[in-house]
């Protein structure tokens, strides 16, 4: 039974994308003490969660709420629309993004780059949740260009050659990605004369195709950069680790997934799922997902640098989204979706870990972990349990997602697709398990060298022999307390994976409207 | 029908003119006041102006026939939705004339000021006169009237290479003035006319053919000439780097557009007389109008000047209006004419705030400015936003005029062209992420720029107007639109072939 849908106008979901935004100017405000300006941003933040959850409550009650926001010609106007699959992203953005703001209070360093690095942060949240809720190709695109430009000084916010030179790469993939969007939506409204998301799409079927196809591939192309698809990743594993630790993890979890989504987008709400599967493009899709996963996590597996180390994960990780939308079956769609959610959750948590280990230790590289989980148990508590989750050990949320994506190829008798997400488990096993194993067991080497990087997080205090192994202490609890809830989510959506409002059953609404009940 | 404001046509024109004349006699005791009263002067013939748009909105395009004489022989001015271009242009013409009142403190000594704001108001009733004429002798002269009034504009900081940029504007700008004349000459010849709707329709008698041909041409190579396309652009990167910031603006902003009204004046008569075959010319403007936006990015990417490197993204933009123009089709054609007003008004922007920096620091290459945004945050960050805008980032006022002429470039059939615009803006955006880098994430490297003040108010103020239009226009897009729309559906018919 298909539930109706009906669309409702509702300021909420501007309001959603507003309130980040007034803590730009409060970012921005002098005078106002550290700690005032931390609470109302914090408080910011989570007005837009809890309109974030309230509009979960809209979508489940069968309601759809729109507002327009504004015309700027006859063509090009914007509005917010929140359907099933924007709901659970945006509250995906929300919750995460007051996670790694709290974290980042702790984390970034005061200074004039401070007001600057929370400024962005939340005009970067808040043009992210107007990707989750765009309704129209243009609303994505205006939001997803803004966040994508304002990315560039969260990347080089410590302003070290290393992070301008991770900076530059960035943007110079970003912008030909955005242009190649750009390029998609005109060629879209040239098309269709419209651009309203519409589930089940709403590309003119008789189209010529080879316009078809070349809009097709823009958008791929041009998310694919976001989204981290192999052959266009190049800018992932530099900016990870070049950006401060709150914000990779925000980087990592909602905003690589933005690109993701975005083809999810295409897909399911422009092209649609049976001219998708006409066109012919789903198998290369598909092999560029399963590349994407395999190459991301072979190439993880070589990395020295935590951060970079996590960095290629993601990619690895965010090559399942892609895979479920390639695949183009209702049940494998909606693993996928919940992927994006638990990935989030699961990342956000390794990346807070490693800017823990950093911020205390001063660690950086592998090699420089060991010992680190006497020091600082509760971290790499949590840093384990992510990385379980990661690798899809039950009861986790990594293994619910997996389970449905599996579960779902199979439904659709894409065996090679289940051999491809079972291979891309047992390499996250590879990849993460090192470092867990560093940070417990590995025997302490007095005297060894320690990097650069760790001289000067270290503070001031002359590093001898492993840094972790010095008399470090479990990092403040505005850090501490973000990772813990970070890896409490993972292990909650896991275990609660069946209830009302988690993000399984809006998957399942999602996919309801993209494949019509089937 | 209720003709109230066309009474205000002549006054329009004249007011600027009288006022330029008047400037040394009313500044003669104190130069200060000549600022000032050229401001004043602007601001009654902006609300003239906004009397004409209105009457226009309200009533449709109007004539005015001057001393009464009956048109085809009377001089007659006529007012339609390209003549709009008044309104805004005067506006910023308001905007400019604060920001000079101090910027002009180390440009020139205060004797000099009367005679600098004498031209600048003959430069704008030029502009205006051009605007709204309906016989092509006056569009010569008015054309005269605007390009001398630059030349010596330009040459008026008096400092250094100056007047020799000012001489090869000069030199360059006299051989497009001389074939324009030409033109006209040559189609007196033909038709015995001069008034440009009778000339269309005595053109229509007279047929196609050569001859007809050559004084098209002749126009068309003039115009593009004043409005600095690829080939024919070197006159333009010196004059504008060189003038004082806010001559700069008004040149980049306005000047080179008379020569797209131009071409969009005599497209409007040899369209209605539809006696040329115009498919080979179109497509020779869209390759130059593509050229234009590669070579112009190319060689601005390589400026460490800041006003050098805007002068070239000028040439940048003026290949997007070419283009447009060329691609022949609604949307196309509609997303140049916007951008005659948007890319003004981003333009001056740029060139006002880069002018406050220039003017706090008496630097003016990227390399010294290092760090300027952490002493100067509201000038570099109206920067940021004509930047912004001028690469096309939605929902700025640049992505409109982009994201018509592309439409246009898909609409026309001509695809490939679409995909150049939107990567060429890209090509663009480099050398300002250049820009933005250097001033907002490199460490200062000069102790002016470390102990750099925020520009006067009085300078200031312009700049966050102006930044702020280029982010309201973006959003409220629909309003030049709708005075280009009409106009240019009237035009097409005839377009294209």
């Amino acid at each position: 039974m298909s539930p109706s849908v009906g669309v409702v106008v509702s300021w909420w979901p501007g309001i959603a994308v507003a309130l980040p935004l007034v803590g730009v100017a409060v970012s921005a405000a002098t005078g106002w003490s550290e700690r005032r300006r931390a609470s109302v941003l914090a408080g910011l933040t989570f007005g837009s969660l809890l309109v974030a959850l309230g509009l979960i409550r809209e979508v489940l009650a069968g309601r759809m709420p729109e507002v327009h926001l504004l015309h700027m010609t006859a063509q090009l106007w914007m509005v917010l629309r929140v359907d099933a699959a924007g709901a659970l992203y945006g509250a995906t953005v929300a919750a995460l993004g007051l996670l790694a703001l709290t974290y980042a209070f702790g984390y970034v360093q005061p200074g004039p780059r401070r007001a600057r690095f929370f400024a962005f942060f939340m005009a970067c949240l808040a043009c992210t949740l107007g990707v989750a809720y765009a309704g129209n190709l243009l609303t994505f695109l205006v939001f997803y260009e803004a966040f994508s430009v304002l990315t560039y000084a969260l990347v080089v916010h410590e302003q070290t050659p290393a992070a301008i030179a991770a900076g530059t790469k960035y943007i110079a993939y970003i912008l030909v990605g955005g242009s190649l969007v750009l390029a998609g939506v005109l060629l879209t409204f040239f098309l269709a004369g419209d651009l309203a998301f519409v589930g089940g799409g709403f590309l003119p079927v008789d189209a010529p195709r080879g316009q078809l196809l070349t809009a097709f591939w823009c958008f791929v192309v041009g998310f694919g950069v976001k989204a981290a698809l192999v052959p266009l990743h190049g800018w992932v594993p530099d900016a990870h680790p070049a950006a401060p630790a709150p914000f990779s993890a925000v980087l990592s979890g909602v905003m690589v997934a933005a690109g993701a989504f975005g083809i999810m987008r295409v897909v399911f709400d422009v092209v649609g799922v049976g001219l998708f599967t006409s066109l012919g493009v789903a198998p290369w899709l598909t092999a560029i997902a399963a590349v994407t996963i395999l190459v991301g996590a072979l190439l993880a597996l070589g990395q020295e640098d935590l951060k970079r180390r996590l960095a290629y994960s993601t990619i690895s990780q965010m090559g399942y989204l892609t895979l479920a939308v390639s695949l183009a079956g209702s049940g494998v769609m909606a693993g996928g979706l919940v992927h994006l959610v638990h990935h989030a959750f699961m990342k956000g948590t390794l990346f807070f870990c490693a800017g823990l280990w950093i911020h205390v230790t001063g660690a950086r590289r592998l090699g420089e972990l060991r010992g680190v989980g006497a020091r600082m148990p509760l971290t790499t508590a949590a840093f384990t349990l992510a990385a379980l989750g990661m690798i899809g050990v039950p009861p986790l949320s990594g293994f619910v997602s997996k389970w449905w994506l599996g579960v779902g190829m199979l439904e659709i008798g894409a065996g090679a697709a289940l051999a491809v997400l079972l291979a891309g488990a047992l390499l996250a096993a590879a990849y993460l398990l090192p470092v867990v194993y560093a940070a417990y067991f590995a025997p302490t080497r007095p005297g060894a060298a320690t990097g650069a990087g760790a001289a000067s997080r270290a503070g001031g205090a002359t590093p001898t022999g492993d840094p972790a192994s010095r008399g470090a202490r479990e990092a403040p609890w505005t850090m501490l307390g973000p990772t813990l809830a970070a890896a409490a989510l993972t292990l909650a959506f896991g275990l609660g994976s069946h209830l009302r409002g988690f993000p399984l059953q809006l998957a399942e609404r999602a996919v309801l409207a993209w494949f019509g009940g089937g | 029908m209720n003709a109230g404001w066309a009474e205000a046509l002549p006054w329009t024109i004249v007011l600027p003119m009288v006022g330029a004349v008047l400037t040394p006699a009313v500044a003669a005791r104190r130069p200060r006041l000549a600022g000032t009263w050229a401001w004043g002067v602007l601001l009654v013939a902006s609300a003239l102006a906004s009397g004409l748009v209105y009457q226009l909105a309200t009533t449709g395009p109007f004539s005015y026939d001057v001393g009464g004489w009956a048109q085809p022989y009377g001089i007659e001015l006529r007012f339609d939705h390209f003549s709009a271009w008044v309104l805004p242009l005067l506006l910023l013409f308001v905007v400019i004339v604060p920001f000079s009142w101090r910027y002009l403190d180390h440009v020139m000594p205060d004797e000099r000021r009367p005679a600098f704001y004498a031209l600048l108001l003959l430069n704008a009733g030029g502009m205006i006169g051009f605007c709204v004429t309906g016989d092509f002798f006056n569009l010569f002269v008015f054309t005269e009237v605007v390009s001398l009034s630059s030349y010596a504009l330009v040459a008026v900081g008096g400092r250094g290479l100056a007047a020799f940029a000012a001489l090869k504007y000069l030199f360059i700008g006299a051989v497009s003035s001389l074939l324009m004349l030409f033109a006209t000459a040559q189609l007196f010849a033909l038709t015995g006319s001069l008034n440009m709707a009778d000339v269309a329709g005595r053109l229509a008698d007279v047929g196609g053919g050569p001859a007809v041909m050559v004084a098209f041409a002749a126009y068309a190579v003039s115009f593009m000439v004043k409005t600095a396309m690829f080939p024919v652009h070197v006159w333009l990167p010196d004059a504008h780097a060189i003038a004082p910031s806010p001559v700069s603006a008004v040149l980049s902003g306005m000047v080179v557009k008379i020569g797209i009204i131009g071409m969009l004046r005599v497209y409007q008569v040899f369209f209605a007389a539809d006696v040329l075959e115009l498919g080979a010319f179109n497509q020779t403007l869209v390759w130059f109008g593509a050229i234009s936006i590669v070579m112009g990015a190319f060689f601005a990417i390589f400026q460490d000047d800041i006003k050098l490197m805007l002068a070239y993204s000028t040439i940048s933009n003026i290949g997007y209006i070419v283009l447009g123009l060329g691609l022949a089709s609604p949307y196309a054609v509609i997303g140049a004419s916007v951008h005659v007003f948007n890319h003004a008004l981003i333009k001056a922007t740029l060139f006002l705030a880069a002018g406050a920096i220039i003017h706090q620091t008496g630097l003016r290459t990227l390399s010294d400015l290092r760090g300027i945004a952490r002493r100067m945050p509201q000038t570099s960050a109206a920067m940021a936003v004509g930047a912004v805008s001028i690469v096309g980032l939605p929902p700025t006022a640049g992505f409109v005029c982009k994201w018509y002429i592309a439409l246009g470039a898909f609409e026309s059939g001509q695809a490939p062209f679409g995909f150049a615009l939107v990567f060429g803006a890209l090509f663009i955006f480099i050398y300002y992420v250049r820009m933005l880098n250097a001033f907002y994430f490199q460490e200062p490297v000069h102790d002016v720029v470390i102990e750099a003040n925020e520009a006067p108010w009085s300078m200031r103020a312009p700049v966050i107007v102006l930044a702020t239009l280029c982010l309201v226009l973006g959003v409220l897009g629909g309003i030049p639109l709708s005075f280009v729309e009409p106009a240019v559906l009237e035009l097409l018919p005839f377009w294209g072939n």
